[in-house]
């Protein structure tokens, strides 16, 4: 077998749409309160959805009942995008911003 | 509702007949909740923010076909509610827990928006039309049938 170099063809790769701001961190997963959604629950679905203790479940669910909003976790665009579907499955007002 | 037993698989629940039929009444009204996300998007402005509300939309709107056709089959499994003497047993597998929650969730925000959106202890059964105690009874059954599942898991 003839050993001839023949061009390396390299399959064509799918282009990174996102951008490098995108990846990075700075995207906010905020959960909003409201009179309808039990404590107890909320206090599960944030174990659920983040595998968090107990203890930081219940601590993210009170800053919810009290202030209004608690700010959950700051991740990548993908990654906070995951997160709201996640809370939003569970019928929780979740939303995301962008961290200023 | 009161649980019999557990284990790490499963919890047995004794229901009385009206609660067996509050149950399955309440669960027939699944989907409750209108389409679209409850809340929504604080970005309906950024055109990208907007695309992906609209993928979640409609990611969404599978995940509730899913559950009501997981539900339909639950309900319709024989035996699913075992008669007893004092009414019937329940046997919740633990796997089913969790979308059950789901299901019961949504019919309790579902009926709660119906209803306006009202702050607690701003309703006054007495005063709402026939249909409204209705929406307003599915709405407080679904909380206690949540709160007797996630009391029963230790959840």
């Amino acid at each position: 077998m003839a050993n001839v170099a023949e061009p390396l063809v390299l399959p064509d790769l799918e282009k990174e749409t996102r951008t490098k701001d995108e990846l990075e961190p700075g995207y906010l997963v905020v959960c909003w309160n409201d009179p309808v959604n039990l404590m107890q629950y909320v206090t599960h679905v944030f174990q659920k959805v983040f595998g968090w203790n107990r203890q930081k479940a219940e601590h993210h669910m009170m800053q919810v009942h009290e202030q209004g909003k608690s700010v959950l976790t700051r991740e990548s665009l993908e990654k906070a995008e995951f997160y709201v579907h996640q809370l939003q499955k569970y019928t929780l007002h979740a939303t995301m911003e962008r961290d200023a | 509702m009161k649980q019999v037993r557990a284990d790490e698989q499963s919890v047995v629940f004794q229901l009385s007949s009206s609660e067996r039929d509050a149950l399955i009444q309440i669960l027939q009204t699944y989907p409750a909740m209108p389409a679209g996300p409850y809340g929504g998007s604080k970005e309906r402005n950024n055109p990208q923010a907007a695309e992906y509300q609209r993928l979640l939309d409609e990611a969404l709107a599978e995940k509730r076909a899913a559950h009501k056709r997981h539900l339909d089959a639950w309900l319709a499994a024989p035996d699913r509610f075992h008669k007893t003497k004092a009414g019937c047993r329940l046997t919740l597998e633990r796997a089913d827990s969790e979308w059950l929650l789901q299901v019961l969730n949504d019919i309790r925000v579902g009926h709660w928006l119906e209803l306006g959106s009202p702050e607690v202890g701003e309703l006054k059964p007495a005063r709402l039309a026939e249909k409204a105690i209705t929406t307003w009874l599915a709405m407080e059954m679904s909380g206690f049938f949540q709160m007797s599942i996630l009391e029963a898991f230790d959840c």
